[in-house]
């Protein structure tokens, strides 16, 4: 699995074009959440420093999380690192897989997505097309980007995480990048019931985090799918440790 | 094994995945497995497991990934038992 010469050289470019913007663009969308939104994060300042000793290991580091809202990886970046944080180490700022679809639904989503460290990947279509995303994703993990993908492929319906609706995608992309790490990320929202546009305003976020290098003695197929098994059920037992403290509260 | 058997068989594997049931009751060779029979895109991974359980053959990811219609199914297995 590996990226095309083409495809490495617009993801540089594409990459040099977001930092050039990143001083602009990352406090906007940080401001927009902390104060227009009213956003809080609980405990962001040791997700942070977690992260940014991640960060420092420079080894292959993939962010699942669990999907609920439209601005979850929104979200989920600022509660890896704040605004200064991002502009300065934009490595440390994920990589997102929005769904095709909707990156090309207007010139300013394809403009902002394409500032804001997105690849855009098909759903539910031709997996050649899947495949040809993924040896990109590869390509900036080897190379010490970040990125953020969502196993569930959607939000989840129930609101809660789907061990059901799990593509190999995330499996196959461990498989393939060698010494892979994976931070498992539960975020959620106070007010969030299930699955949503937009959380709500003034909503404060729980965020749990939790890195785990996912091994497999299986082949092919059957080694992806347990790959984004062991990822999936990591975040199935973060959402229940979530619940749990909630009701203990 | 003939194509028309693995043809029967690929059939009965599709069955729990198909969320189509007219489309399935019309296959061929060219329906689409996605679009054609509507099986869910993430389930397509449990779909070629399964062939290789119900055939004995073992699909490599890049091979997967060129299974789109019945027929790609179909030549894919025929392939794997030559």
């Amino acid at each position: 699995m590996a990226a095309g010469a083409w495809s490495r050289r617009s993801l540089a470019l594409q990459l040099a074009v977001g930092r050039l913007a990143a001083p602009v663009w990352v406090p906007l969308a940080v401001l927009l959440m902390r104060f227009v939104l009213r956003w809080r994060i609980r405990e962001a300042g040791r997700c942070r420093r977690e992260y940014a000793k991640l960060l420092e290991e420079r080894r292959p580091l993939l962010v699942v999380a669990n999907h609920l809202t439209m601005v979850d990886s929104a979200v989920i970046g600022w509660g890896l690192g704040s605004a200064i944080g991002h502009v300065v180490r934009y490595r440390g700022l994920p990589w997102n897989v929005p769904l095709r679809r909707r990156v090309e639904s207007s010139g300013l989503w394809r403009t902002l997505s394409y500032v804001m460290k997105c690849v855009p990947v098909p759903r539910g279509g031709d997996r050649q097309e899947v495949a040809r995303v993924l040896e990109r994703l590869a390509h900036l993990l080897r190379s010490g980007e970040t990125v953020l993908m969502f196993p569930e492929g959607g939000r989840s319906r129930s609101g809660r995480v789907d061990p059901e609706a799990t593509a190999d995608g995330v499996g196959r992309l461990i498989k393939e990048v060698a010494g892979c790490r994976v931070l498992c990320v539960y975020l959620r929202g106070d007010a969030q019931r299930t699955w949503s546009n937009l959380p709500a305003r003034g909503d404060t976020f729980t965020i749990a985090t939790r890195l785990v290098e996912p091994r497999t003695g299986l082949r092919g197929l059957r080694a992806s799918r347990d790959l984004a098994a062991q990822v999936v059920g990591q975040l199935v037992e973060m959402e229940r440790e979530y619940l749990e403290g909630r009701s203990a509260s | 094994m003939t194509e028309e058997k693995i043809l029967e068989k690929v059939v009965d594997i599709l069955k729990p995945y198909a969320k189509d049931a007219n489309a399935l009751a019309n296959v061929s060779l060219e329906t689409n497995i996605l679009s054609g029979l509507k099986v869910n895109s993430a389930r397509l991974v449990d779909v070629v497991l399964a062939f290789e359980d119900a055939f004995g053959i073992e699909v490599g990811d890049d091979d997967a990934d060129k299974v789109e219609t019945v027929g790609d199914a179909v030549r894919l297995i025929q392939g794997k038992l030559a």
